[in-house]
């Protein structure tokens, strides 16, 4: 059986275990699913990154999985929320549309079929409402628990940021054990007007992990998202963010660090869709690759005709460590109104060596110097963390997960 | 302190260094001067260990090892200090973490404990003043938007921080006004003692009337052509190079 029949098959076994809303939600999203096409690289988004390799796996459906209480205020373990904090608004996906904190238009997507097949599989998720002129920190661990099998997991979590609201929001996903994971996740965050939003998305990912991960991002009238991004790649991941800037005076700033060594992949595609005037968006991502690595990055800025005055910055610089490693990385602009600011740049290189040789020079061996230089490049993107005590953990977590150069 | 035997060196192939003789004692200042392309900056790049650079022939022994054997970290570990003619910027390696890590690479080195916190920071505020540098740039990235004199300061500052016992100070005077000239001499001095040995290179006099050498050695083609007092520098700027030259082949 090929992997789409298997799709079916758990499509059409775990179908009744939804209703109402969300049952015909997921029909529908699984004809578009199977009416639509199954990338390839052939497509010009998936050129560098071959999603065939998905469809050569054995996959099932799974949505159990164990996990120990940690000190995070959510925890999803296989998609399926497993601890919650009792003040925290919290929910399944078909609470949340029965209770009409969600509606239905968060799934009308059409030609992303990733997206169409997480909708198709939408039996759990997580909903969090943040109330208006509410101030939080949440840390939201998602875990994907592996006993050894072959299994599809879809996680689904729905952020929505009240007017007003000033939130941090702290995401772990946790790949662990044995067996081969397909990770097809979808983060929705909707910004409403005048909200602040801070999103910091962690992977730690086991060896056999496909992951596709499609954050998707809506911002209202001078709402601010601010985004940091640590990936590492794996057999395959893909992150993408779709943001879209529909009111005025809206701002995302967009950090992403990605760092890949053996022979992993990692592929970004974001894409900003300045739709309203007065608008500003600051993307600055980084990568590190090592070994045999492949990285990917296609960063897209979109200027709608009605978008006067749009400030968009898009930088993209990546550090190659061996001479095998590779990095494809691809600005696109396009811009339909007249009164804008765009800029953009990419750059690919080593450390610098007159660097390196000045700080052996003052008693650093080769090791602690490239450390040194690594801290500060990681750190430009690091240091635009505002929660100290979050920022701290990163730069550990980052220096103690960097390629070491093999 | 230091035995520098017929040393050759070259750069992808073109010959600079053609045969160095020179002996430097503990408690001695040195003066290498020479024109343009002489070979001055290659020697002391040579010595601190740079890999551009093939040394072809000759021996260098320092403090009874052979300088020639070590990595670049543990000659400076073993004491050697290059004060750079271009100071290198380390866009985001913030100088205080940059000068502890240092230091304590260096004190590792020599088995020693890493340096206590409060101690670091009455060291560090100590020799800011001698080298009257700001206090801000302590906070910011290594020679990052510094200004000329700043940067040739910041050396003698991390000079004055690791404690060098052979310090190779690299025209270090380029691109100083006179008070910053003076105040950089005035480091420099204050760290003398019988136990370390300085060797200054440098294009002009100008900063020999400040850190006064014991000894003036005049490097053109790849060879010391003449040694003498700190007169030989006087000289030097009276006649200059060329008839120094004419006379030394006469």
């Amino acid at each position: 059986m090929n992997v789409i029949d298997k799709f079916k098959a758990d499509f059409e076994n775990t179908l009744n275990r939804s209703e109402g809303l969300i049952k015909n939600i997921r029909s529908k999203a699984f004809e578009k699913f199977i009416s639509g096409k199954f990338p390839t690289r052939k497509d010009e988004y998936w050129k560098y990154s071959d999603p065939s390799a998905i469809l050569n796996l054995d996959l099932n459906f799974n949505d159990s999985g164990n996990f120990e209480d940690e000190n995070y205020d959510i925890i999803l373990c296989n998609g399926k929320i497993v601890k919650t904090l009792t003040e925290l608004k919290t929910g399944t996906i078909a609470d949340g549309l029965e209770k009409g904190y969600i509606t239905k238009e968060l799934f009308k997507e059409e030609n992303n079929a990733f997206l169409n097949l997480n909708n198709a599989f939408a039996i759990n998720g997580c909903y969090l409402i943040l109330d208006s002129g509410g101030k939080k920190d949440i840390k939201v661990l998602n875990l994907i628990d592996n006993d050894g099998r072959n299994q599809a997991i879809y996680p689904k979590f729905v952020i929505i940021s009240g007017k007003n609201s000033d939130s941090t929001i702290f995401e772990e996903i946790r790949v662990r054990g044995n067996g081969t994971n397909f990770v097809n996740s979808v983060t929705d965050i909707i910004i409403e007007d005048g909200a602040n939003l801070e999103h910091i998305i962690l992977d730690d990912f086991a060896k056999d992990t496909y992951n596709i991960s499609n954050i998707c991002v809506k911002q209202k009238k001078d709402s601010n998202f601010r985004s940091h991004n640590f990936s590492i790649g794996k057999k395959l991941a893909r992150r993408d963010y779709n943001i879209e800037l529909l009111g005025t005076g809206a701002n995302c700033d967009l950090y992403g660090l990605y760092f890949v060594d053996g022979n992993n992949h990692i592929d970004h595609h974001t894409t900003v869709e300045h739709k309203k005037e007065n608008c500003t968006s600051n993307e600055h991502y980084k990568g590190i690759l090592s070994g045999k690595a492949v990285g990917v990055f296609n960063g897209r800025i979109h200027v709608h005709p009605k978008a006067q005055k749009t400030d968009a910055i898009q930088n993209n610089q990546n550090l190659l460590l061996t001479d095998d490693a590779i990095i494809h990385t691809k600005p696109e602009l396009e811009i339909y109104a007249d009164d804008v600011k765009c800029t953009h740049g990419a750059t690919i290189g080593q450390l610098d060596e007159k660097a390196l040789f000045y700080l052996r020079t003052r008693g650093l061996n080769q090791e602690k110097a490239q450390e040194l230089l690594m801290r500060a490049y990681v750190g430009e993107i690091i240091n635009h963390i505002s929660n100290e005590e979050i920022r701290t953990e990163m730069m550990d977590i980052v220096l103690d997960r960097l390629p070491k150069g093999d | 302190m230091l035995k520098i035997t017929n040393l050759h060196a070259s750069v992808e192939g073109n010959s600079i260094l053609k045969g160095i003789n020179l002996e430097v004692k503990a408690g001695e200042t040195h003066a290498i001067m020479g024109p343009n392309g002489s070979g001055k900056s290659t020697l002391v790049q040579v010595l601190a260990g740079h890999e551009d650079y093939e040394v072809d022939k000759g021996e260098v022994s320092y403090l009874g090892k052979d300088l020639l054997e070590l990595d670049v970290n543990e000659r400076a570990c073993e004491g050697l200090f290059l004060a750079f003619q271009y100071p290198v910027e380390l866009p985001g390696v913030n100088n205080t973490y940059f000068l502890k890590s240092a230091l304590n690479a260096q004190r590792k080195y020599r088995g020693e404990p890493e340096i206590d916190a409060m101690e670091f920071m009455d060291l560090i505020s100590d020799k800011i003043k001698l080298l009257n540098l700001k206090d801000s740039l302590l906070k910011r990235p290594v020679n990052e938007g510094f200004s000329g004199g700043e940067k040739k300061r910041n050396e003698i500052f991390q000079m004055a921080i690791l404690k060098p016992k052979l310090a190779l100070l690299d025209e270090t005077d380029s691109g100083l006004d006179i008070d910053a000239l003076r105040i950089v001499a005035g480091g420099v001095n204050a760290m003398k003692s019988k136990n370390n040995a300085t060797i200054i290179v440098t294009h002009y006099q100008r900063l020999l009337n400040y850190i006064v050498p014991d000894f003036v050695h005049v490097l053109v083609d790849g060879k010391i052509i003449n040694s003498g007092d700190k007169t030989l520098a006087l000289e030097l700027e009276e006649k200059g190079y060329d008839k120094i030259i004419m006379e030394s082949k006469a």
